[in-house]
């Protein structure tokens, strides 16, 4: 398991996060939604490793992750950030194996590997095209096959993929495939980790939706639990209507019109 | 079919033993050229002899001097130079990502060619036995490099990050306080002190003995190895600082090794021949272009790549105005500036870059 408890983090006088905590368990998938600036994305760096909390501690497996070496901990989590930008032009195969620096296994196990993850992500009928001619969805499956060849291996430790807005910027069809890719990784003892933009995707895939609002935790737990009007004004400041797909039972949300004091503003006739 | 796509098909199996082959076959030529020139086989009959491999046949006793005083340790030393050059800037475009860095950029030449000069020129006042003066040189260099590099990186840093824009600039101010340094030592120099103004700015390979080699040597060469022994790390370096830290690569750590044998190898290089441009920048991105970006390839083909270039600059520039001799950094920009901005145009059409 991957347990962050009471995380803060400060920067000068101003409070990123405020007593976070978060628990990720291999084999779910767990989102974490919230308006922008809220804190996302320096609980991903904390929780990855690569910043320290003002107070509070990280542990994967039991073990406190500032007692990992960097190379140790690169065999349990890998890290999907944000944007990708490859300096020189690498072959997406070789972008790839990137992935399986730190592991040092043999040549044959890691092109195995590599090739898996290509078929996977749907990127092995490009794997010669060099990654900087690609287009952003093709990017973005490139780098989301070389964080899975990092922790692919099959190994009895639970691993962990943590991923900052994978589907930023992509069609429709495109985040359907990511995120149905996130949810059939955790078949291999994996917990996904992921920031969604979209809290209609969020609640449709993830096991368990952490809502962040202003540096505090303001809920956690299944959909079903949380996705409700009430937390998600109180996370967004934003009043929306939540329904569910008949189908499923999944929940999902139609924001409200605009509130009326814009409204006036935005319609009313400027006359001078 | 373009060239380009031929040569990508070569492979990287047999690159590195072709540019071994070619830098070999451009060596021997090089011991043949100058003032007397002497047959490729009797060159290669005095290297044989002078390795205890090969003794029987009478050769030109002057011959042999001239090949093993003054050519043969001008090769070996132009060389050096010409692949440690090279190496530092694949290996430094490698840690800050950004093609456009190279020794001299982040202010090692410029550095250590100020230092160099302060030595050489206020250095004459303070009395030094002969030895420690010989090694008071290249440890000036290494210095200034050295020194001029962290000022530059210092300044460019941003929330603990190197500010790659910033860097660039620092880089140009820097370097202008070192040959401003530069300048006001040659403005209190002596008549004599004057001409090595040329040699610091442009390079002079002919300075070579065995004697600065004994120092120098081991130290481009332990510089070279080590540079070279981070290759695998720079390509996860190419994804990122953070990337490359997730995937399990002790960033600062790279970075300061590769900063900081960089420094030792090209200070040491401009301690024996003042300063050559060009050779770190455009070595790297021949390989890149013309092979692939695996720095598993870059950097050791740079090491042959640099050497060969210099030594057919150093032909050229030994040959072109006979018998004076051109400045090095003049043939290496004259070579390189043309066949650089070609390359870049055909991998701009391509996308590529």
């Amino acid at each position: 398991m991957y347990e962050a408890n009471d995380l803060s983090l400060r920067i000068g006088s101003k409070v990123i996060l405020d007593d976070v905590s978060i628990k990720l368990h291999p084999g779910k998938f767990t989102a974490v939604v919230g308006p922008n600036g809220a804190g996302k994305s320096s609980l991903l760096k904390i929780i990855a490793g690569e910043q320290t909390p003002s107070q509070g501690a990280v542990k994967v497996n039991g073990k406190n992750l500032r007692t990992y070496r960097s190379t140790e901990l690169s065999m349990l989590r890998a890290v999907l950030p944000q944007q990708q930008v490859v300096q020189f032009a690498f072959s997406v195969e070789q972008v790839i194996h990137l992935g399986r620096h730190v592991h040092r296994s043999r040549r044959s196990h890691d092109e195995r590997i590599v090739a898996e993850v290509m078929r996977l992500t749907d990127v092995y009928k490009f794997r010669h095209r060099s990654y900087p001619t690609l287009s952003g969805g093709e990017k973005q499956r490139v780098q989301l096959a070389r964080v899975l060849a990092q922790v692919w291996d099959d190994a009895v430790h639970p691993r962990y993929v943590l991923m900052d807005e994978p589907t930023a910027s992509l069609d429709i069809a495109q985040q359907q495939h990511i995120f149905a890719l996130a949810r059939q990784v955790c078949g291999r003892n994996i917990g996904v980790m992921a920031i969604v933009h979209d809290l209609n995707q969020a609640a449709r895939f993830a096991d368990e939706l952490y809502f962040i609002g202003d540096g505090r935790l303001v809920a956690s737990g299944s959909a079903r639990e949380v996705f409700t009007r009430a937390v998600i004004q109180k996370t967004f400041r934003c009043n929306v209507n939540v329904y569910h797909d008949p189908c499923s039972g999944c929940p999902f949300i139609i924001p409200e019109t605009f509130p009326s004091v814009n409204n006036q503003s935005i319609l009313k006739p400027v006359i001078q | 079919m373009d060239a380009t796509v031929t040569l990508r098909r070569v492979g990287n199996s047999s690159v590195i033993p072709g540019l071994a082959i070619l830098l070999l076959v451009a060596m021997l030529f090089s011991l043949t050229i100058g003032a007397v020139s002497i047959p490729v086989s009797e060159v290669g009959i005095i290297l044989l002899k002078n390795l205890g491999l090969f003794n029987g046949v009478a050769i030109d006793s002057t011959h042999e001097l001239v090949i093993t005083t003054i050519r043969f340790p001008r090769i070996v030393m132009t060389m050096l130079i010409g692949a440690m050059l090279g190496v530092s800037g694949a290996a430094l475009q490698g840690v800050f990502r950004n093609p456009l860095v190279e020794p001299g950029l982040i202010g090692v030449s410029g550095g250590a060619a100020a230092a160099v000069v302060v030595v050489v020129v206020f250095g004459a006042s303070i009395s030094l036995a002969g030895w420690t003066y010989e090694l008071l040189i290249p440890f000036a260099a290494f210095a200034g490099g050295l020194g001029a590099t962290f000022l530059v990186l210092k300044l460019s840093e941003q929330a603990g990050r190197t500010n790659i824009a910033v860097l660039i600039l620092i880089g140009v101010a820097v370097n202008a306080l070192t040959g401003a340094l530069i300048g006001l030592s040659i403005f209190y120099a002596d008549e004599n002190q004057l001409r090595t103004f040329t040699f610091w700015t442009l390079g002079d390979l002919g300075g070579a003995s065995w004697q600065k080699l004994a120092v120098a040597a081991p130290l481009i060469l332990l510089s070279i190895t080590v540079l070279l022994f981070f290759s695998r790390a720079l390509n996860v370096m190419a994804l990122g600082e953070a990337e490359a830290y997730y995937i399990g690569v002790d960033v600062e750590r790279t970075k300061m090794l590769v900063i900081f044998f960089s420094a030792l190898g090209v200070g040491v290089s401009v301690s024996l021949a003042g300063m050559i441009g060009f050779i770190g920048l455009v070595i790297p991105h021949l390989v890149r272009v013309l092979f692939h970006p695996d720095n598993r390839l870059v950097l050791p083909a740079s090491v042959l790549g640099g050497a060969l270039l210099l030594v057919l600059a150093d032909v050229l520039a030994r040959t072109i105005a006979r018998p004076s001799e051109l400045p090095i950094g003049v043939v290496t920009a004259l070579i390189g500036a043309p066949f650089f901005v070609m390359l870049l145009l055909n991998a701009k059409s391509k996308r590529e870059i």
